[in-house]
């Protein structure tokens, strides 16, 4: 089979797409390809790794127009068809032609700014990140032991503290790639992961920090983060349930209101 | 000339996995100007990787209500086979409880029973749930936290900055320099103290479960230090990794009553360990599968099989859903329909950098805890679940430590960071300008197989030597290795090159304690000395690199209230 990856550096500026010939191994992932073009073909592709094992969330790329983490999938199933994502109202162009029954192609995130072939720049996401104010903030004083948690909450929870972080959701999400101030699924799904957390004032300042259309109310719901998330987790859903409880305590602003 | 860029902080932190956030954290409640440098940005940290848990002896459990620190550090001692330092094991034992608390205060969405109270399982080693989870993600939520809660601190993050050497000025380490990966570019970094949280040297071997850059680099920088290296022999191999990736396949799939079984279809562990079977210890299991391919019942002489099928669709999809996913993510193995492929693999690294309990090394201003690091709480073979205890217990206690000391060391003079940085810009300008030789990545393949091939779940004296001589051979090609990458932005090849080189040098170390190590203990199994010998080696091992040579000494073992029994179970 061929990789068809693309490549890009500061000092020539000038994009492009090289083919790769590869054997794959039973089992081979793209990052193990792509490991085996930089040991044996070409030392000079730079991608990023750390746990290849879909755990760290260092990895994702744009695998055949999908984000997607490069430890994960797998040659043989891109090849047969079998782990196919479809994404909905996508408007990242097809930029280079490939036949996915026998080549593979491999791109850098969309969204973020090239920096070298696969690498990207992930400041914005970062940024988001923080727009959320993400760290625990404990309703009141630590007790002497553990604060208790009811398992069907913890289960709840788990949902989104599942996230690992890789972007894919920001990369493949139609309102990210259109509008640069949307915060995106996986911060709003970091908020929502505080806002249910029992253990945090009931007072709904969490909801309220995004209300408006950076926030919560910027999602169309094309549902592209769900179907990328290599982790299962629902941004969509965080989105919906934040959105009603805004609608339940009235406080949706008039250019949200149905009404 | 070149003017390279030199950030002062009070603190430099090598490591931003669990040990340096927790450290950072500890240190920067007193206003001191604390920095963290990693070569991923913290996230992507090994510690990430963690599935099973973390002990604590919270007796929150059933079977578990009379739990104490004494008995998990009797279990912890035990199971390092006596090599473990008793005090050391005394601290983490004590201070267990109330760093899983702390955590749980911080925001980690722990496990629970049914009552709301933080849920334990069991673990090897310890006769009754003891080990505190967040499902079997728990390295995950844990890493989450503390990044949440250092990012949300005046804490300076330097994330992929590779560091490359440790500095010193009149016998105390003043800092060190580091590669901004981002463009090449070589920085100092002058501290009034450094504290290495750099991680484990997994991938010193072929078949790791550890992450791609696990490559013991904080060894190696310590040790070019002139800084101790302890115990480095002991390496824990695991018994089920996933064939092909070596991803870690948990007990828990032989916990939920999966059989191994080999090419004749036995379930051979009745060869090996009659009555627990499947479920006997890690390193008698990895030695029985190792056995059974060395002697031609493996499958293609590589792997055995971890049957699942006879538990059905439903216990699998409920009990171990996880290593389902696994399998058919990284294997394209179906655990439901058939056998999952397995083979021992490299998991932990106990020996690491000599420190004593507060985490000081050798060198004055330098310390190190967590996987780095050999306090020793692990001995000869570490407990699945203190290794996240130690990160957080020691992370704690040695950013602590020096945040007491900050206030009477005067601040270092910039001047020999510079010089550092010009030395480590012609070290790697030599390697860059190098036009033809030897691909870097052949020497790094070699020398991982050999490793594990030589100095892996079985030892002898005359396969290790050969292994030292191929070691030698490899040392002497990489003063021929070259890449053709050129590029000073996002060089991984170069970063690649970088830890080859440490690795070389922290290889000679380990091979040479097991080589003089001639008795069985823990981890480290001789054949041709299959029995534990307390009279000349209940003793820590350390390594000196002395004129570009290593050279070994022996340290006494820190007794306590344990005495010192045979390791039966
Ligand atoms: C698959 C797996 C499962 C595990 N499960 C468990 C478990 O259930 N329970 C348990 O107790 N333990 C478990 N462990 C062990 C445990 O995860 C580790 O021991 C622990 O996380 C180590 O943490 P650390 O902070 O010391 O190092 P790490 O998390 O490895 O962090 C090292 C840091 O150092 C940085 N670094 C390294 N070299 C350099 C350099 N040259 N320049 C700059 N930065 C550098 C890295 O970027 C990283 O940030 C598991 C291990 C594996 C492999
Ligand atoms: S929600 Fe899923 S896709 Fe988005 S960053 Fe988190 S893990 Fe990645
Ligand atoms: S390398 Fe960590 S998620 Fe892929």
């Amino acid at each position: 089979m061929k990789m068809k990856v693309f490549r890009y550096d500061k000092e020539t500026q000038k994009p492009r797409y090289d083919v790769f010939e590869i054997e794959p191994t039973p089992g081979m992932t793209v990052l193990g390809a792509l490991f085996y073009i930089r040991n044996n073909l070409d030392d000079t592709l730079s991608f990023r790794y750390s746990c290849r094992g879909a755990v760290c969330g260092i990895c994702a790329v744009q695998i055949n127009n999908v984000p997607r983490l490069a430890c994960r999938t797998q040659i043989n199933s891109l090849l047969e068809g079998t782990a196919e994502i479809n994404l909905r109202n996508y408007p990242v162009e097809v930029k280079e032609k490939w036949d996915p029954r026998e080549e593979v192609l491999v791109e850098p995130l969309p969204y973020f700014p090239i920096i070298k072939d696969l690498i990207v720049d992930k400041t914005r996401f970062f940024e988001f990140y923080n727009a959320t104010k993400p760290v625990f903030k404990p309703a009141d004083e630590p007790p002497k032991r553990e604060r208790l948690m009811d398992p069907e909450t913890v289960k709840e929870l788990e949902n989104y503290t599942n996230c690992i972080l890789c972007a894919a959701c920001v990369s493949s999400c139609p309102v990210n790639l259109k509008n640069p101030e949307y915060i995106g699924p996986a911060a709003l799904a970091k908020l929502y992961r505080f806002h249910i957390d029992p253990r945090e004032p009931r007072d709904d300042s969490r909801v309220l920090l995004m209300n408006n259309k950076t926030g919560w109310w910027g999602c169309e719901f094309h549902g592209n983060c769900r179907r990328v998330c290599p982790k299962g987790v629902p941004p969509i859903i965080a989105i919906g349930k934040a959105r009603s409880r805004i609608d339940k305590i009235g406080k949706v602003p008039p250019e949200f209101s149905k009404k | 000339m070149v003017d390279y860029p030199v950030h002062s902080h009070d603190l430099v932190i090598i490591g931003g996995g669990l040990t340096g956030l927790r450290a950072a954290i500890e240190s920067s409640k007193a206003d001191f100007d604390v920095a963290v440098v990693s070569k991923v940005h913290p996230l992507r940290s090994h510690s990430v990787a963690a599935q099973g848990g973390i002990n604590a002896a919270l007796a929150n459990a059933v079977g578990g209500e009379d739990d104490s620190w004494e008995r998990h550090a009797f279990d912890t001692v035990k199971g390092s086979d006596y090599l473990a330092d008793q005090d050391a094991v005394e601290i983490m034992c004590k201070e267990a409880p109330r760093a899983v608390i702390e955590l749980e205060h911080m925001g980690t969405v722990f496990s629970r029973m049914k009552d709301g109270r933080i849920a334990q399982r069991p673990f090897g080693g310890a006769g009754f749930p003891r080990t505190c989870y967040a499902a079997d993600r728990t390295g995950h939520n844990l890493l989450h936290t503390l990044f949440e809660q250092a990012n949300s601190r005046d804490i300076t993050i330097y994330p992929e900055y590779y560091v490359t050497s440790l500095v010193k000025d009149g016998g105390r380490c003043v800092g060190c320099t580091a590669l901004n990966i981002a463009d090449g570019t070589l920085h100092g970094f002058a501290a009034k103290a450094v504290l290495q949280a750099t991680g484990g040297y997994g991938h010193l071997f072929a078949r790791s479960t550890n992450a791609l850059i696990n490559t013991g680099d904080g060894a190696a920088l310590a040790y070019r230090a002139g800084v101790l290296l302890e115990d480095m022999e002991f390496v824990q191999f695991h018994p089920t990794t996933l064939y092909g990736t070596n991803i870690l396949i948990t007990e828990g799939a032989r916990g939920e009553g999966g059989y191994l079984y080999n090419n004749k279809h036995e379930r051979f562990m009745k060869n090996y360990a009659p009555k627990a079977m499947e479920l006997a210890p890690r390193d008698i299991v990895a030695r029985a599968i190792q056995t059974e391919i060395d002697e031609r019942r493996g499958f293609e002489g590589e792997y055995v099989h971890l049957d699942l099928t006879h538990l059905g669709a439903d216990k699998i999809n409920q009990r171990l859903p996880g290593i389902r996913l696994i399998s058919m993510d990284f294997a394209g193995i179906d655990p439901i329909a058939e056998p999952i492929s397995v083979q021992p693999g490299q998991h932990y690294s106990m020996g690491g950098i000599a420190v004593n309990t507060k985490g000081e090394t050798e060198l004055t201003g330098l310390y190190a805890a967590g996987e780095c690091s050999c306090v020793s709480v692990h001995g000869a073979n570490r407990l699945g679940g203190n290794s996240l205890l130690e990160t957080v217990v020691f992370g704690k206690l040695v950013g602590g430590e020096i945040a007491q000391k900050l206030p009477s060391i005067s601040k270092p003079s910039t001047e020999p960071l510079k010089e550092a940085c010009r030395k480590e810009s012609e070290r790697i300008d030599k390697l860059l300008l190098r036009e033809e030789g030897e691909r870097v990545s052949n020497i790094r393949e070699e020398l991982r197989k050999m490793m594990f091939d030589h100095f892996g779940v079985f030892r002898d004296e005359k396969t290790m030597k050969e292994g030292l001589e191929k070691l030698h051979m490899l040392q002497k090609r990489f003063s021929n290795a070259y890449i053709d990458n050129k590029d000073l932005v996002f060089n991984y090849t170069l970063i690649y090159t970088l830890e080859l080189e440490g690795m070389l040098l922290i290889a000679e170390a380990l091979a040479l304690g097991a080589i003089e190590r001639r008795e069985s203990r823990g981890s480290h199994f001789r054949t041709d000395y299959p029995k534990r010998d307390d009279e000349k080696f209940l003793v820590h091992t350390m390594a000196y690199y002395r004129d570009g040579k290593t050279e070994l000494e022996y340290a006494p073992v820190t007794l306590g209230i344990f005495p010192v029994k045979e390791r039966v179970y």
